[in-house]
């Protein structure tokens, strides 16, 4: 038997309320997913496409106006499996005259961290984000960067198996945005469920092994983010030493066999493939 | 049971340590501290009452007006707080349930008022005692009876005001539940709470002969779903003439508020249980 997928969505339509009259507002409109355990998922699209909502959905926060949500194969709101489940909202506000510990160890107890491992559930979870030295410090004095590590440490701090995580990098400078590109890839190496909605389009090209995106409450395309990247109407063929004879010989066998040469250019390195070559090479020898 | 009890004294936990560091709490604590000290020293003025009367008053005003303001905006206060600074979309995000949410914030907040109701008893506690004691001396040396003053009914009024404010919390947070602003859960709150004051007003017209009819059912609607508080008031009675205070009626004071703070809070649960966070 194969086991439940981390999240399911089966037709899920939101609908809002606005305004005096009760003007009805969709968010969501017929939204069906199905994420893969052991993955990170990303959630792409604009502002207002649902994403926020879909998630709020999932956890339970909102209630759904048509369609079904499970969480590992649990209804989601159910608080089992919410208790299987680690969130962090978009720009996470937390009680300033806590310390980032006291904040963590109070998210365990909610949980349902046992009382004798509530003290190492939060060391581990404050160290994985690495604000181990900064954890003493009240919440109110943490930078923005340090605000997201912390929501992070709370959201991880009972072990479960999916993370959702809703613009974790949102007003994170590049550095503070990369070391939470490594926290999760340190939770997918444990095997975790982690569901990335963010603008930082490069980076969820880096972490994401799946996306969805979504427009206007609608999924518009979902898909490993090799296939989706992929033109398969295109191709790309790396050739050694070419000459323009060779170059002129090759366009005219393509269209004799009605085939159109496209564009002939260099291929390009990352800035980061170039980085490692020159450092890394020369520090390994 | 025991997961959902620990999940809601951690709220309440929370609670607490977040309204003992409001300014509006300090405020309020100050000042009913310094009416209650205050008391002593105006008791010139005691308007041909009795002495002890007059310093009993100010306390039990303190206690009672001090206290309904901080039970309406602290507890619209502190729920809005979790709802607009979104520290809500966190917290119910994990296993606990809307039910264990509230609970817990009703019992932070009724701490608070529990500790603001002790050290204002405390406080008028020593002045009645002080005073007392010096009355009581004054009439010795006249050979005439002491003024009567029953500190352990001051102990027992001020657990009757802490159960009071226990109505006003639930009833406030029912109020916030559905409510949308923070301004409309305190006006309309403190609303509820005048009407609760004034309850027995309708209970009074409901006594008289009347003829069935519309008026009739919304008096008996209106007595029947808002608590009497003025029956919480027994002041006068339990520290100054511990004798009147009727058989029974302290038990049926006391269940009748754990019953109210009860039903309040089934309806703010219920009222909360689809709420957009």
């Amino acid at each position: 038997m194969t086991a439940a997928p981390a999240i399911e969505v089966r037709h899920l339509t939101k609908d809002f309320r606005v305004g005096l009259k009760g003007v009805k507002l969709r968010a969501v409109d017929d939204l069906s997913l199905s994420i893969p355990r052991g993955q990170v998922y990303g959630l792409l699209g604009p502002n207002g496409c649902g994403k926020s909502t879909t998630l709020k959905v999932v956890l339970g926060l909102v209630p759904a106006t048509a369609g079904e949500v499970s969480i590992l194969g649990l209804p989601s709101a159910t608080a089992e499996a919410r208790a299987r489940t680690g969130f962090l909202p978009e720009a996470p506000y937390f009680h300033k005259f806590l310390s980032g510990r006291e904040l963590v160890r109070y998210c365990a107890h909610l949980s349902g961290v046992p009382s004798d491992r509530v003290e190492s559930a939060v060391e581990e979870a404050v160290a994985l984000v690495d604000l181990r030295e900064a954890a003493g410090r009240l919440v109110g004095t943490y930078s923005k960067g340090m605000l997201q590590r912390i929501g992070l440490a709370q959201a991880i701090v009972h072990d479960p198996e999916l993370v959702i995580l809703d613009e974790p990098t949102a007003g994170v400078d590049p550095v503070g945005a990369a070391a939470i590109g490594r926290i999760i890839e340190a939770m997918r190496a444990r095997g975790k469920t982690v569901v990335l909605c963010s603008h930082l389009l490069g980076q969820v090209e880096q972490v994401c092994d799946r996306v969805a995106i979504m427009d206007k409450g609608r999924l518009v395309l979902e898909g490993a983010v090799e296939e989706v990247l992929e033109r398969r109407d295109r191709h790309v063929l790396t050739v050694d030493a070419l000459t323009p004879a060779a170059l002129a010989a090759a366009e005219a066998a393509l269209v004799a066999h009605g085939a159109r040469l496209g564009a002939v250019t260099h291929p390009r390195r990352s800035l980061e493939e170039l980085f490692r070559e020159l450092v890394t090479g020369s520090r390994d020898a | 049971m025991k997961a959902a009890c620990h999940r809601s004294l951690w709220i309440a936990r929370i609670t607490f340590l977040e309204a003992i560091r409001q300014r509006f709490f300090a405020f309020l604590f100050i000042l009913g501290a310094a009416l209650v000290l205050a008391s002593g020293a105006v008791r010139v003025f005691d308007f041909g009452h009795s002495e002890l009367k007059f310093l009993a008053d100010f306390g039990f005003g303190g206690l009672f007006l001090f206290g309904s303001i901080l039970g309406v905006v602290m507890t619209a206060q502190l729920f809005f707080a979790e709802i607009d600074n979104r520290t809500a979309l966190t917290l119910l995000a994990k296993p606990l349930s809307r039910a264990e949410f509230l609970a817990g914030k009703f019992l932070g907040i009724w701490a608070v008022l529990g500790v603001f109701v002790l050290v204002l008893a405390a406080l008028l506690a020593a002045m009645l005692g002080w005073r007392a004691a010096e009355l009581a001396q004054l009439a010795a040396d006249r050979r005439l009876a002491p003024p009567e003053c029953d500190l352990a009914g001051l102990a027992l009024y001020a657990a009757l005001q802490w159960l009071r404010l226990g109505v006003v919390v639930a009833m406030v947070l029912a109020v916030a539940a559905a409510a949308r602003t923070f301004l409309f859960a305190v006006v309309v709150g403190a609303l509820a709470v005048l009407a609760g004051q004034l309850q027995w007003l309708s209970q009074e017209l409901l006594l008289k002969p009347a003829e069935p009819g519309l008026g009739q059912a919304a008096l008996w609607l209106l007595t029947h779903l808002l608590p009497n508080l003025q029956q919480f008031n027994l002041g006068d009675a339990l520290v100054l003439a511990p004798h009147q205070v009727a058989a029974g009626t302290l038990p049926w004071v006391f269940l009748s508020g754990v019953a109210y703070v009860v039903a309040f809070l089934v309806l703010a649960t219920f009222l909360f249980r689809r709420r957009e966070i």
